[in-house]
């Protein structure tokens, strides 16, 4: 389910003297079946896009289009429903939003929510634990009884649970151990083999390099830049430094090694790939 | 040397029947930067509410600067140790940066002639004083993150435990958080014992020491260069090394030591010629 945003303008308070424009003249398309990372400094508009694709927050001007269905500054709160059952978003630190006396309670209030019967919302949560890696033996538990990390896991899977074709994660590994980390990006992975569409926006840059397609850079609320992560990580130096992005941990010590003498030929993305390129480079010694 | 935090014989249980520490043992000597690592779950943030007396212990000895902790005793020591929480925006009470930190002196009961200075003097340290009459709301994570310090510095804590402080930061954020805390170590030297909880190997390497724990086990303790030589055994523990570690081991032969950053970029730059 492809994303297009078409010249988008958002401010908040607009038409009053308070107005704040936060997105400029956003272009910018998220294609059906990928993954698509947003990445940018913190304040650099990342949030209020993808709060766009939901339809939480509408276009002041321009249009955001989801499949066959078009927001724009008109869209009637009541059409926005159809709009939600296809995108689920998963905010920074789902586990916030937890409610229900049960794990299982509260996976299952989506699809309830959406229409589904009981027997039905009751099938469709435990897909949706499972495939987050929640053990059964935690469904009828109280959610506020969970460790931090299980915690997420219920709350993204309460957003997978009415199957939503896109999947919007914001943040969605921040504070999570190693392992918690890897098994986040499997998932991003999984979701992408089962035919969704992913947008997860990210400060981790390896993160990006392991699971997304590509990648759209937000600065002052415009985008300035959307490649694959090959060829954005490849630009010039001075030019993530003031964007105030990261280079992937690989690319950094790559730029300490050229700056202590040993120049690799291009700059390597993943652990693998540095190892490799040094590799290299001393055994022609 | 002073032990600034001696754990005896630990034993403690969760849900009154799941053991997390049992016969658990560590002593922090005074003025040291002691990075606490392990996965989520491992006990490392229990063990920190088990010292402040947030939590009982089922058994075994807790002191702090030589004094047992007990009901009697929980308030003094409290008073030593300065805590900053992972969550930057749930430790905000005051409307400014300036009355956030003068929370914890009125507390305390300081004469308000004293407070403003102290209150300065604090925002000083974590380089936040331009920002005193700004609502905590206003900032950034990392801002956040170092009024909290701040905050906690003002109460002149023997003590700092900062768990998972920049888990929620972005990179900036992190690092000026971290620079803050290679400062403060700076000023205040051997007079500041400084326990960083962490999952994040790159910040651990920045202590004297690293402890590894594991569902309430001691796994690991000692220098960052001896306990990140054992990649093996932190890999079983669900850890990885710093990224310099986990790269060292791809190389073809690989460094017979344990090297951190600047010394594999050292020894690769002197195999190219």
């Amino acid at each position: 389910m492809a994303i297009t945003f078409e010249k988008v303008n958002f401010s908040y308070g607009a038409g009053t003297t308070l107005a704040h424009a936060i997105l400029h003249d956003v272009t910018v398309n998220m294609p059906s079946g990928q993954v698509t990372a947003i990445v940018g400094q913190t304040g650099s508009g990342k949030s209020t896009l993808v709060q766009h694709i939901n339809g939480l927050l509408k276009p002041t001007q321009g249009r955001v289009v989801v499949d066959d269905f078009e927001l724009t500054a008109r869209t009637k709160e009541k059409q926005l429903m159809q709009l939600r059952q296809k995108v689920g978003i998963v905010f920074q630190f789902p586990e916030n939003q937890l409610f229900a006396n049960s794990v299982l309670e509260d996976v299952m209030y989506a699809p309830l929510n959406f229409g589904a019967d009981k027997v039905a919302a009751q099938a469709a949560a435990e897909t949706a634990l499972r495939r987050v890696g929640v053990a059964e033996a935690l469904w009828q538990k109280s959610p506020f009884e969970l460790s931090g990390g299980q915690m997420r896991r219920v709350a993204m899977a309460g957003t997978l649970a009415s199957d939503p074709s896109v999947v919007v994660l914001d943040e969605p590994a921040a504070g999570l151990d190693p392992k918690g980390q890897a098994e986040l990006l499997q998932l991003v992975l999984e979701l992408k083999s089962l035919g969704k569409t992913v947008v997860f926006i990210s400060h981790h840059m390896d993160h990006v390099v392991a699971v997304a397609d590509q990648v759209v850079v937000m600065h002052d609320g415009r985008v300035v830049a959307k490649d694959t992560p090959a060829v954005l990580f490849n630009r010039d130096l001075d030019w993530f430094k003031k964007m105030k992005l990261d280079l992937p941990k690989a690319g950094q010590f790559a730029e300490k090694l050229t700056a202590a003498g040993m120049k690799l030929p291009e700059r390597p993305l993943t652990l693998t790939q540095l190892a490799t390129a040094i590799n290299t480079e001393v055994g022609h010694e | 040397m002073t032990q600034a935090i001696k754990i005896n014989n630990l034993n403690y249980q969760y849900d009154d029947t799941q053991t997390l520490f049992d016969d658990f043992n560590l002593t922090i000597e005074s003025g040291q930067w002691v990075a606490l690592v392990g996965h989520n779950g491992s006990g490392k943030s229990t063990l920190a509410k088990l010292v402040l007396g947030l939590i009982a212990a089922n058994a075994g000895e807790i002191t702090v600067f030589g004094v047992p902790l007990t009901v009697e005793t929980v308030h003094e020591i409290r008073g030593q140790i300065g805590m900053v929480f992972q969550n930057p925006d749930n430790q905000f009470v005051g409307a400014t940066v300036a009355d956030d930190v003068a929370f914890g002196l009125e507390n305390q009961q300081l004469p308000s002639n004293d407070m403003p200075s102290r209150i300065d003097e604090a925002l000083n340290i974590v380089g936040m004083q331009a920002f005193k009459d700004r609502e905590p709301h206003t900032l950034s994570g990392g801002q956040k993150q170092r009024v909290a310090l701040a905050s906690v510095l003002a109460l002149a804590p023997k003590i700092i435990i900062l768990d998972e402080a920049t888990a929620m930061l972005d990179p900036d954020g992190r690092d000026t958080v971290m620079q803050t805390l290679q400062a403060l170590k700076a000023r205040f030297g051997k007079a500041l014992t400084l326990i960083t909880i962490t999952h994040d190997m790159d910040e651990a390497t920045l202590a004297d020491r690293v402890v590894v724990i594991n569902d309430g086990q001691l796994i690991l303790d000692g220098t960052p260069a001896a306990v990140f030589s054992q990649r093996d055994l932190m890999h079983d523990n669900g850890l990885a090394l710093p990224f310099a570690g986990e790269l060292a081991a791809q190389m073809q032969p690989a460094p017979a030591n344990y090297l951190d950053e600047r010394e594999l970029i050292q020894w690769l730059s002197r195999l190219k010629k």
